[in-house]
């Protein structure tokens, strides 16, 4: 399980995340939903180690994970939000590296990056640099990368970025039968629909500061809403969002 | 004056003004200095390791000058020797500026996707490439002219007309020269553009880098010097080998002074610009009219199909996968390939000269300091190049991959990343070394030198090693900080006088076991006290990495002409009123 108990992250006295506690659990898919600019990536680094907290606990199976970070790290997965890689090197060469950063055994890590880059039909282009490779492409590989050493903790930030439909519906089902397997999923993404489909729980933040954290079935009937984008938009968006769009076509035109 | 300047500035056109000042940045090949290079610092670094260069050399031709008891001759003679000398290192400079700059004045595919929907005429890509070029070829043929090209002129004229004639024949030859070189460049790229298929192109265009480099630092470290017009006719057909000489004999003839006998190497010099300039202009205006739409829609990377792997094994899994990523980073990174390049052709060019009279000979030498200390020196540009290198990022934001993967203690990176100096540089060249050292004898010595070298390389990665808490190609590093005028005092100041001095002991303790115990147990003990100190640091160190980028915000400082949209309307012409 992971736990986050008053999680707090500021930039200059700004906060960015703003005193977040939620759980996820194992066997569920924990979707984490807010605008651009609402914490969602700042609060998954938090998680990752990549960013340091300014204040508040962050556990996993109830160990601060500072305590023991690189048993944490060992096993967590983690797709960022941007596809940064070493673009120099080909998909192969990546994954290999990371079986090797994780000290995997070398042999039984072949064959899996092997396998896995079959099934998302990147075997043909392993060798080719990442440099050449689409954004789509760059995504399957950090996919992979993240669930190369078979991690307990799954965090996905914004994964469905890039990925053609049938590669998304591939990740989709992967996201639920990760969960059924035991494993703690928390991923994020802008695509209402999905998340409304694959998540058991969502939370919902914006500019920083919880807003929602519960069952979307709960959520419908406290907010007497009839879907996940219309709860959203009620928590989440401030802004008429037709009458912005009118005022953008006024302006250009 | 700064008020008439700024107005004749602003009667260019604005695309073109816009365009100027970015390219200024970008000519600097952005890729070959980090993206986050510190260009106006470098610049000025790089800047002020020339004025200083014609500063001291200035100074030494002012002594010569004022000297009543120097024959005349002796003081003209001198002049040519510096007048050949900067010649030959306005060169350099040239050749330096053409691959630093590679490809920036040929339209690339960012161009093409960036400019190319933009009413932007191809012309003025090129006016305003060219341009920028230019302004920096200017800033480095001045820096290291400025002073030697006003003084010689002085010390050879004699008189005030004279004066003026050399300083007019000085300033046109350094310009001829420059054009000369840095038009072959362009010739050589823009051709190989326009024959071959992009992607060959890149390829080729990579390797044709490293080669100018080389061939560059290599025809300065080589170029032979002449006491004097007498002796560099009596060279003949050796001295119309180096471009360097048919210069000199333009800046003779235009300053009147060339021996007829000479007159054939002029000419060579004329029609070699002639030829260069021509090739480039041709070829640059085939790559801006014809090929720039082709760019767009070839791609840059053809799919890799052979997988070829590199030894899988450096030691543990870290170690292995450190390895390998310097390796491919080094092999496949033009910024750290160029950079290297740099420390490598000067190593190489040792290791040439050191061989050069064997091959000569056809026989074995003896063990000389001439061969001991250039071998020390190799070691040392190596191993210090490799370490510099290290420090430039290859990709910063890729970065995170490294911290979340980082499931070992630091010291284990540590450890991997000295092993990966070792593998790089140390290894290699001593390697070199010992191919060298078969034509040299005796064999005792050789292997006394070997083992000797051995330790000295231990040593040196030892002490690359101190304060080291970073993977390699993982931080970041600004080459505007690298301090390359500290850098170049401290390897001329420093080492060259202590591998004198060693390969001086080195010769006194051949034969002598005790005297050689002596000496080899030196590098021994400081290698292996600083190994265990880098050992105990490495315990309690912390991993660095800067992942965050820091913000660059180019100013293109046309404020005042954007707001004023009845100007900027006028000047951009054809198209102009839809960008205003």
């Amino acid at each position: 399980m992971l736990e986050l108990r008053r999680v707090s992250k500021r930039y200059s006295g700004i906060p960015a995340v703003d005193d977040v506690s939620f759980t996820a659990r194992p066997g569920e898919v924990t979707g984490y939903l807010g605008p651009n600019g609402s914490g969602k990536s700042t609060t998954m680094k938090m998680i990752t180690g990549l960013i340091e907290r300014s204040a508040g606990h962050i556990l996993f199976e109830g160990r601060a994970i500072e305590d023991d970070l690189m048993g944490f790290k060992r096993r967590m997965g983690y797709v960022p939000e941007e596809p940064h890689l070493y673009n120099h090197l080909s998909g192969a060469e990546y994954l290999t590296m990371v079986g090797q950063l994780r000290g995997l055994p070398a042999r039984p890590t072949a064959e899996r990056i092997d396998g896995m880059l079959r099934l998302l039909s990147l075997y043909d282009d392993r060798h080719a640099s990442i440099s050449g490779y689409s954004k789509g492409m760059r995504q399957k590989v950090l996919i992979i990368a993240a669930l190369l050493h078979n991690p307990d903790l799954v965090l996905l930030d914004e994964p469905f970025s890039g990925l053609d439909v049938a590669s998304a519906l591939v990740l989709r089902s992967l996201i639920q039968e990760l969960a059924k397997r035991g494993k703690v999923v928390l991923f994020s993404s802008h695509e209402l629909d999905t998340v409304e489909r694959v998540s058991s729980r969502v939370i919902i933040l914006h500019k920083g500061k919880l807003v929602a954290d519960d069952s979307i079935e709960r959520l419908r009937s406290l907010m007497e809403l009839p879907t996940l984008e219309a709860i959203f938009s009620q928590l989440a968006v401030e802004q008429d969002t037709d009458a912005m769009a009118r005022e953008m076509a006024d302006l250009v035109s | 004056m700064g008020g008439v300047w700024t107005k004749l500035v602003e009667r260019l056109p604005l695309q073109f003004r816009v365009l100027y000042r970015q390219f200024l940045l970008q000519v600097i090949d952005l890729e070959a200095l980090s993206i986050e290079a510190d260009i106006p610092r470098f610049l000025g670094q790089f800047a002020g390791v020339l004025i200083l260069i014609t500063i001291f050399q200035t100074i030494q031709c002012l002594f010569a000058a004022g000297n009543p008891k120097q024959p005349p001759w002796v003081v003209a003679n001198l002049a040519l020797q510096k007048e050949q000398s900067f010649i030959a290192g306005t060169m350099l400079i040239a050749g330096l500026i053409a691959v630093v700059s590679w490809d920036g004045v040929f339209p690339d595919r960012r161009d093409a996707m960036v400019l190319g929907p933009l009413p932007v005429k191809p012309q003025t890509i090129l006016a305003a490439k060219l341009a920028a070029s230019g302004a920096l070829l200017a800033v480095g043929v001045v820096a290291l002219n400025f002073s030697t090209g006003t003084v010689l002129p002085w010390v050879m004229g004699g008189s005030l007309f004279g004066f003026l004639r050399a300083l007019f024949s000085w300033w046109f030859t350094m310009a001829a020269a420059t054009a000369f070189l840095y038009g072959a460049v362009l010739t050589v790229q823009g051709w190989s553009a326009l024959l071959l298929s992009r992607p060959a192109f890149l390829r080729v265009s990579a390797l044709l880098q490293l080669a100018a480099f080389a061939l560059f630092l290599m025809g300065w470290i080589f170029q032979p010097s002449f006491p004097g017009l007498h002796a560099m006719s009596i060279a003949g057909r050796f001295a119309g080998k180096w471009p360097a000489c048919w210069f000199l004999c333009v800046f003779q003839q235009l300053d009147g002074t060339l021996p007829s006998e000479l007159a054939w190497m002029a000419h060579r010099a004329w029609v070699a610009v002639g030829v260069s300039v021509a090739g480039a202009g041709t070829s640059l205006l085939l790559c801006y009219f014809r090929t720039m739409k082709k760019t767009v829609e070839q791609p840059d990377l053809v799919p890799g199909g052979s997988g070829r792997r590199l030894p899988t094994h450096w030691g543990n899994s870290l170690e292995t996968a450190i390895v390998q990523f310097c390796i491919r980073s080094l092999a496949r990174s033009k910024q750290h390939r160029v950079i290297y390049a740099f420390y490598l052709a000067i190593s190489f060019a040792i290791a040439v000269s050191t061989i050069e009279s064997v091959v000569q000979t056809r026989a074995a030498r003896p063990v000389t300091p001439e061969f001991l200390m250039p071998t020390m020196l190799m070691l040392c540009l190596a191993i210090a190049g490799l370490r510099s290198i290290f420090s430039l990022p290859v990709s910063l934001k890729a970065n995170w991959v490294l911290q979340v993967t980082q499931l070992r203690p630091p010291e284990q990176y540590i450890a991997a990343t000295r092993r990966a100096l070792l593998v790089m540089s140390a290894i290699p060249v001593w390697l070199v070394v010992a191919g060298l050292s078969l034509c040299f004898r005796p064999w005792h010595a050789v292997a006394e030198h070997l083992i000797f070298l051995a330790l000295l390389a231990w040593l040196l990665t030892e002490l690359s090693m101190l304060n080291v808490s970073k993977i390699p190609f993982a931080c970041s590093f600004l080459p505007g900080k690298m301090n390359i005028q500290y850098l170049f005092w401290a390897l001329a100041v420093v080492f060259i006088p202590i591998a004198m001095t060693l390969a001086h002991e080195e010769i006194i303790a051949f034969g002598n076991t005790r005297l050689m115990a002596a000496l080899l147990a030196v590098p021994a003990i400081f290698a292996a006290g600083l190994c265990v100190w880098n050992r105990h640091e490495a315990r309690s160190a912390v991993l660095y990495y800067e992942e965050q980028e820091p913000e660059v915000v180019m100013r293109l400082g046309l404020a005042g002409a954007i707001l004023q949209p009845r100007e900027a309307t006028s000047s951009l012409g054809e198209g102009g009123s839809q960008n205003a």
